[in-house]
């Protein structure tokens, strides 16, 4: 294949250097079967070993390698060279996360809200191993399978304005993933889930955007997902105003 | 230890989130019926707006229709009909819990968080009031009632 | 000693630099309108009790050139907060009425077709026909 160029506009920041983030330009030789992360990793062997980005699987797995790649969260393993080629690659650390050094965000406050939605089967009691494992029809895994999918690479919430804006919103996939299990025909917290789901951090601050699902590499539909929990949390509250004893808190 | 990164790693202790505010993160009692009127509204301006804009607005001006056609007569033997009393009320009320949702909403992302109750009773009671006026006039204004 | 991480900071014009962004700006403004189209119809209700005097009055000025602008922008801003409605519906099918969810477009498809359906309704049993 014939060998072209391209300039990646990459944004850095190195608080040992310069107290604000800055962008280099890197001319390297590219193929049309080379994706973003390859022209990173071919700046970082033969240009600038300096140059810092989290990458794992190459393969849209792992999560790892999300990023602004010409204004928009991309994956940079799944995003070809030659698809986003206008001349210039600009690639700049995914929004709404503070920066850490150069395409390296801190995503505590991700991991937080994850643990919140409590992303794990709730039962009253866990059956003793020798009642064998929880069955499930096809249909039931079916009815959480695309929730399911999630590889928690934050692009969602990169995409989410108003986690951008908001200094609590739960965001896209963590309600994803609580959504995940209260589908899940083995779990029983899903009325407890959703008392903690129905608050003014939660579903509530979401206004339908819709971006979040756009961005999604996994087809996960976060957006729509919130929705459901919507109407599944309207849904309960017109139990407890109507029926106040038999709804749990 | 301060800045220690929450990513796991073996023996990790299990870190909570930093307190919120107690509003924020206790069962929201307001937004389950505020985002349920919102929605009924939607549903009854998507509907049902567009097509009372056309021929109550533009079509006299347009001239598609008589000036006769919404003239005082005309309007007065329509709005005798309590069909057509109800069909206004809902209009304006649906219209006005959907707006001034919308614009909570708006105003909330562009930065007034921490007017959210205010704004809210503000908000949410112009919406109230407003159906109220408009149950008056539409519905009450022609029944057969001791006061005026 | 860690360095600082730099904060993130929203940009002015955000909305604007994504079309998906902007449709929703457009959306919501849309949203809002209505309300001002609910209260125009509100006060035309309350000066139609106010008498043919005030109720020619306000026909006046509602079919005045102004007016007839800023009516129409209206009504583009409801049509958007409307096409959107419908295009949006399908995306919460919390409770499954089929096999498997429905596409978006076909539920947009089956509410544009309710759509017409009611607006020919109204014209007939609301204004009394065309």
């Amino acid at each position: 294949m014939a060998a072209k160029q391209v300039v990646f506009r990459v944004q850095r920041y190195r608080p040992d250097k310069r107290p604000r983030p800055y962008y280099q330009d890197y001319r390297i030789r590219y193929t049309d079967d080379m994706v973003v992360l390859d022209g990173l990793n071919v700046i970082k062997d033969a240009v600038d070993p300096t140059l810092t980005f989290r990458w794992s699987c190459r393969m849209g797995i792992c999560g790892s390698c999300g990023a602004n790649i010409n204004g928009k969260p991309r994956l940079t393993c799944g995003t070809f060279i030659k698809d986003v080629v206008g001349p210039q690659v600009i690639v700049d650390p995914m929004p709404n996360f503070p920066i850490l050094k150069d395409l390296v965000v801190d995503f505590d406050d991700f991991l937080d809200k994850l643990e919140e939605t409590r992303p794990y089967l709730v039962r009253s009691k866990p059956k003793p191993l020798s009642d064998g494992e929880y069955r499930q029809t096809p249909a039931e895994v079916e009815a959480y399978r695309q929730y399911s999918m999630c590889i928690n690479c934050m692009l969602c919430y990169a995409a989410c304005p108003v986690y951008g804006a908001s200094g609590h919103f739960l965001g896209p996939a963590a309600l994803a993933l609580a959504y995940r299990y209260i589908r899940d025909s083995r779990d029983r917290g899903g009325e407890e889930r959703l008392a903690r789901l129905s608050t003014k951090s939660g579903i509530w601050e979401c206004t339908f955007v819709g971006e979040c699902s756009v961005v999604c590499p996994k087809a996960v539909d976060p957006a729509g997902a919130i929705q459901n929990l919507k109407v599944l949390a309207s849904m309960r509250t017109m139990r407890k105003l109507l029926m106040p004893k038999a709804v749990s808190r | 230890m301060a800045g220690a990164s929450k990513a796991w790693s073996p023996g990790r202790d299990v870190v909570r989130a930093e307190a919120l505010s107690l509003q924020a993160k206790s069962e929201a009692r307001l937004e389950p019926i505020v985002w349920g009127l919102f929605s009924l509204g939607g549903f009854i301006t998507a509907f049902l707006l567009p097509v009372v804009i056309l021929f109550l607005y533009l079509a006299v001006p347009l001239g598609v229709w008589p000036a006769d056609r919404v003239g005082y007569e005309a309007m007065a033997a329509l709005m005798a009909d309590l069909l057509v009393q109800l069909f206004f009320l809902l209009l304006i009320a649906g219209s006005l819990f959907h707006g001034m949702h919308r614009l909570r909403h708006l105003l909330l992302d562009a930065g007034l968080e921490s007017a959210d109750a205010w704004l809210s009773f503000v908000l949410y009671g112009a919406a109230v009031i407003g159906s109220l006026v408009a149950f008056y006039y539409t519905i009450l204004i022609h029944m057969p009632l001791p006061f005026p | 000693m860690p360095p600082r991480p730099y904060p993130w900071k929203r940009r002015r014009g955000w909305w604007l630099r994504n079309p998906h962004y902007l449709l929703f700006q457009a959306r919501e403004v849309g949203g809002i309108l209505t309300a001002i189209v609910g209260l125009i119809l509100l006060y035309q209700v309350i000066q139609l009790q106010a008498g043919p005097d005030a109720y020619s009055a306000f026909l006046t000025i509602a079919f005045s050139p102004p007016m007839l602008g800023l009516m129409t922008v209206l009504l583009a801003f409801v049509l958007v907060h409307a096409v959107t409605w419908f295009m949006l519906l399908g995306k919460a099918q919390p409770i499954q009425l089929t096999a498997k969810p429905m596409s978006w477009r076909k539920v947009f498809a089956i509410n544009l077709i309710l759509w017409a359906l009611v607006s020919i309704g109204v014209l007939y049993l609301i204004f009394g026909g065309p």
